[in-house]
């Protein structure tokens, strides 16, 4: 009896929780195909399908050139996360395997890196953007996000983790540290490397701090910036536009989650986030 | 051996090296342009900045053959991260010509020694007596810092209450008037705040304002109190004098009597107006932007005297910075952006309405004509012609700071967490060492 | 930290070969130059522009120690470090609490697809940007006209004023930046919890152990490493936070709800006091690493490695 009660308690609290988290979003979908923003805050919600209308949609792509934005947040998102695998997983190599001097120090300035907060250095790395020549292009968004802390930090943990046994036999073939991190290390190390990927994309994919300050072109902007456009001067855009913006940039992400569901978790899994 | 480290510290030794090198690379591309060039930084606040400032650019570049408009929009949440980003702009090297101010940043470019004050374009340039003439004195005053003449004004705003005709009409009640008072606006948005549900709750409510803003929340009322939250040279604060506790009380009693809803920024009463579930707000003239052409349910009123009346404005520039290597064709610029064909831009149309009010008198009595809702639509420029008491709105240097300190402040009020006097007392202690010249 | 796990029979005792230094600067190169420019040159430039009066426009000026007195009597800062220390906390209970909770009803038997739907929901919002869903919740969380406050009337409660008063306001921030993370943080427990052999548990049945002695016995020891991973994580995470505060309450009312990121951005941003902002700056960095290094010594007593 008692085990039966538990299962329904388990499922009423995971049920709920799924709403809470998942409701807001409903919301947002529904904004996006609203006809009317008025309709949007009636209390109690109303839901009539008349009132559905997919012209929000296109209302967007009339204010804002929304695939250029696409595609520069794709090629910016896209550019950081490979080159921040390359980085890390290079970096995390060296930690995990190689012995020299200064590591332990170097680790943990590695470590100390996460605790400086991107608005702290916002305008010395505006100035030194600048002196680069690179501000209002795409490379001023690109190389700040190139150095992750955590990234090297969780491929160095899964480096780790990986049994020597097989280096062991790369290094009686005569393999050097390069053919060993790629032939033997990278192979294994797919879902690492997915894990930080999927983590590094979405950051990116939502900063909007960088191309606010970095970037004045319009033509180089990207999606979050497009959603601030969207809601204009004083937040004076329309509702059903802007969760319209909302929609339109998540969705993208959303499909990737979706596709890659299971494989995310278990890549999770086995790349063992501990400490 | 120390190996690594030795190679390591070459190595950032080289990386630093780079910083320098590459930035003998980039500055001389600016200054290179011709003598017609001009560059314009704009705040691209949406969609319509955008194709504005580039309609303006061409029609210029068309109107004089030989010159090279180069626009530099930038991005920014408010005028205060625009003006922020700006100047980090300017931090790195960038030398613009014109740039685009509202009237909160005169103080703030002025005492920063950014602009080219235009006094001696208006005495000398047989145009701009045509200009100015068309224009309310008020609107130069109010760019007007220690006898500089900051900018020509191209648009501006003032406050005025907006109303939702629909509610009023299931309401019963008429249109108010120019003349109402407190009392009367008062004894309006008791009637206009009801249950429609009958669940026993307000859901509709008779008057609110932006929470996240001071032109458009408390300052009319504190300007019909006969108050200013800074002295008229905007030198020191004024934020506890018995005129603007008089005007924040008769607010904070409008929340307490359950009146107004809890404040909420701008954006959400715009949404929260149109479907009725507030049925008076303060803003300026931009809210039609956003109402039209769905929305026509408003019109707009004077706001209520209190024991004076005085119109709260502010407007939009493009002043001269003091970098411009060709401040002539840069002035011809700033009177191009209130030519009449620009002008007329800022009147829009029934579809398209413009997003402020045109600063020339002639074509601003042009939007009822036109057609541009809402019907009442002269008051905004009668305001600040036919009211020649004006109240420029109080922006000193430190605009920002001084803004967020008084919402900061307002917030504990409205929340019914300090009394009004003791959070305006806070509130000026705070303010006197923002507000100086 | 996992150090030992380095086998002894691979790289002896002795001193480390010499080739290997070569080959970690080569591997290292591509971080150490990122670092260098994109990281260490801004953190140094804040830590020069701290030293000076600075408003982007002017010519800054030596000022010394000037911002870093200013600080010391910053009695705003003082309530703003509170304010942000208290959301973080909470922020980080919510997560390594409710998360785990979240996470081990996860694991009882459901069919797969339910177990991939609720995933799924819970990771939802980790995807999308802070500032677009702060915005919508902005809307949700309204006192008057709000559907959080509708729905709580439903069910005959008062209204809550979630954004406007000293002691909603950063409750508001707790819950709305706790549901946007929380997905991470199940899914790390998710994979911890996977990687506990079976056995373990099976032997603890067959010794009769009951559900809640089974967990503490051995989920929680097994656990512990990712635990302490999570609490790492989250409170450089939620120290940080800065969307959900400036646009669901602008910090306030008062700074009840301010963070100190915030407040920096505003000095910077709002005041150009570029300067004072750094001297925030540095000096929030040296909290973090102390709170990160007390939480490293601490774990040696209650983390537990196989």
């Amino acid at each position: 009896m008692s085990r039966i009660l538990a299962r329904v308690a388990t499922f009423a609290i995971l049920v709920l929780a799924a709403l809470a988290i998942t409701a807001p979003f409903l919301w947002i979908f529904r904004g996006a195909f609203s006809a009317s923003d008025a309709e949007l805050y009636k209390l109690p919600p109303t839901f009539s399908p008349d009132n559905l209308t997919a012209a929000n949609f296109g209302k967007v792509t009339d204010q804002v050139p929304y695939f250029r934005f696409f595609v520069n947040s794709i090629i910016v998102s896209t550019t950081i996360t490979a080159a921040q695998i390359v980085t890390c997983a290079t970096a995390g190599y060296a930690f995990a395997r190689l012995r020299f001097r200064g590591k332990g120090m170097l680790f943990a300035i590695v470590i100390g890196s996460l605790m400086i907060p991107i608005q702290v250095t916002i305008v010395p790395l505006f100035l030194v953007m600048s002196k680069l020549g690179l501000t209002n292009t795409l490379w001023s968004l690109i190389l700040p996000g190139i150095f992750s802390g955590f990234g090297i930090f969780l491929l160095r943990q899964h480096f780790l983790a990986l049994p020597y046994e097989l280096e062991e036999a790369a290094k009686i073939d005569g393999a050097g540290h390069f053919r060993t991190f790629a032939r033997v290390i990278l192979p294994l190390s797919g879902p690492s490397i997915a894990t930080l990927g999927i983590l590094c994309f979405t950051y990116w994919w939502n900063d909007l701090l960088l191309p606010l300050v970095m970037i004045s072109d319009t033509d180089r902007q990207t999606l979050p910036v497009g959603l601030v456009l969207l809601a204009g001067r004083f937040s004076t855009g329309s509702l059903g536009t802007i969760a319209a913006g909302i929609a339109m940039a998540i969705v993208p992400v959303l499909v990737v989650f979706i596709a890659a569901q299971r494989y995310i978790v278990q890549s999770i899994a086995s790349s063992g986030l501990k400490l | 051996m120390k190996t690594p480290l030795r190679k390591i510290a070459l190595l950032c030794a080289a990386a630093l090296a780079v910083i320098p090198s590459a930035a003998c690379s980039n500055d001389d591309s600016d200054s290179s342009a011709g003598d017609k060039a001009l560059d314009i930084v704009y705040w691209n606040y949406g969609p319509a900045a955008e194709s504005g400032n580039k309609a303006t650019a061409d029609a210029f570049m068309a109107a004089n053959p030989g010159t090279k408009v180069t626009l530099t929009p930038v991005t920014g949440e408010n005028w205060g991260t625009y003006y922020a980003n700006v100047a980090t702009l300017i931090a790195s090297g960038k030398r613009p010509d014109v740039m685009v101010i509202s009237g909160e940043g005169a103080q703030f470019v002025h005492a920063n020694n950014l602009v080219k004050p235009i006094n001696d374009y208006l005495d000398k340039d047989a145009d701009a007596k045509t200009l100015t003439g068309d224009i309310a004195p008020g609107l130069i005053d109010g760019f007007t810092v220690k006898g500089d003449v900051i900018t020509l004004t191209y648009g501006w705003n003032d406050m005025v209450v907006y109303y939702n005709t629909a509610v009023f009409k299931k309401a019963g009640l008429e249109p108010p008037k120019a003349d109402w008072t407190w009392a009367d606006f008062e004894a309006t948005a008791k009637k206009l705040t009801k249950d429609t549900n009958g669940d026993g709750k307000t859901d509709q409510y008779g008057f609110t304002w932006a929470s996240n803003e001071i032109f458009p929340g408390i300052m009319p009322w504190v300007a019909n109190a006969g108050g200013n939250l800074t002295s008229d040279d905007v030198c020191s604060a004024t934020a506890d004098t018995p005129q603007v506790n008089k005007a924040v009380a008769y607010l904070e009693n409008l929340i307490k009597t359950g009146v107004s809803p809890a404040p909420m920024p701008m954006s959400d009463v715009f949404t929260r107006f149109q479907n009725g579930q507030i049925a008076m707000f303060g803003a300026g003239r931009w809210p039609i932007a956003t109402f039209l052409p769905k929305f026509k349910d408003f019109d707009i009123q004077l706001y209520p005297k209190g024991d004076t009346y005085k119109t709260v404005f502010g407007g939009a520039g493009y002043p001269i910075l003091k970098s411009s290597k060709n401040p002539d064709l840069a002035w011809e610029y700033q009177k191009f952006t209130v030519s009449t064909d620009i002008e007329k831009q800022y009147v829009g149309t029934a579809d398209k309405p413009g997003d402020s009010i045109p600063s020339r008198r002639s074509l601003a009595q042009t939007i009822s004509k036109v057609g541009v809702p809402p019907a009442n639509s002269d008051l905004y420029y009668d305001s600040i012609d036919k009211y020649p008491t004006l109240v420029p709105y109080p922006a000193p240097a430190k605009y920002s700071a001084f803004e967020s300190t008084v919402l900061r402040h307002l917030q504990l009020i409205f929340a019914g967490e300090k009394s009004v006097s003791d959070g305006l007392k806070d509130m000026q202690a705070e303010l006197s060492s923002i507000v100086t010249c | 930290m996992t150090q030992d796990v380095v086998p002894p029979a691979v790289h002896g005792r002795g001193k480390p070969p010499r080739k290997d230094g070569l080959a970690a600067l080569a591997f290292l190169s591509p971080a150490i130059v990122t670092f260098l420019v994109f990281v260490l040159a801004p953190t140094a430039g804040v830590l020069y522009l701290s030293f000076y009066d600075w408003n982007l426009l002017s010519d800054g000026t030596f000022v010394g120690t000037d911002n870093f007195d200013r600080l010391v009597h910053d009695e705003r800062l003082l309530h703003v470090y509170g304010s942000t220390a208290y959301m973080a906390l909470a922020i980080l209970a919510v997560n390594v609490v409710v998360g785990l909770l979240l996470a081990v009803l996860l694991e009882t038997r459901m069919p797969r697809w339910l177990r991939g739907f609720f995933r799924l929901s819970f990771l939802f919002p980790f995807v999308v940007s802070a500032s677009a869903v702060a915005l919508i919740w902005r809307f949700l969380l309204n006192k008057d006209l709000g559907l959080v406050n509708y729905v709580l009337g439903v069910i005959g409660l008062d209204r809550i004023d979630w954004l406007g008063s000293s002691a909603w306001a950063p409750v508001s921030v707790i819950v709305v930046n706790s549901w946007k993370t929380i997905g991470f943080s199940i899914l790390v427990y998710i994979a911890g919890l996977q990687a506990i052999p079976d056995v373990l548990r099976e032997a603890a049945i067959v010794d009769g152990a009951n559900a809640w002695t089974r967990f503490w016995r051995i989920t929680f020891p097994m656990l512990s490493p990712t635990i302490f991973f999570l609490v790492v994580i989250n409170t450089i995470n939620s120290f940080q936070i800065f969307a959900e505060p400036r646009v669901l309450t602008q910090g306030g009312p008062g700074d009840a709800s301010r963070t100190i990121v915030e407040y920096l951005y505003d000095r910077a941003f709002g005041d150009f006091d570029l300067g004072y902002a750094s001297a925030i700056g540095i000096t929030f960095m040296l909290v973090l690493i102390a709170l990160t290094a007390i939480q490293f010594r601490l774990s040696r007593r209650w983390t537990f490695y196989e």
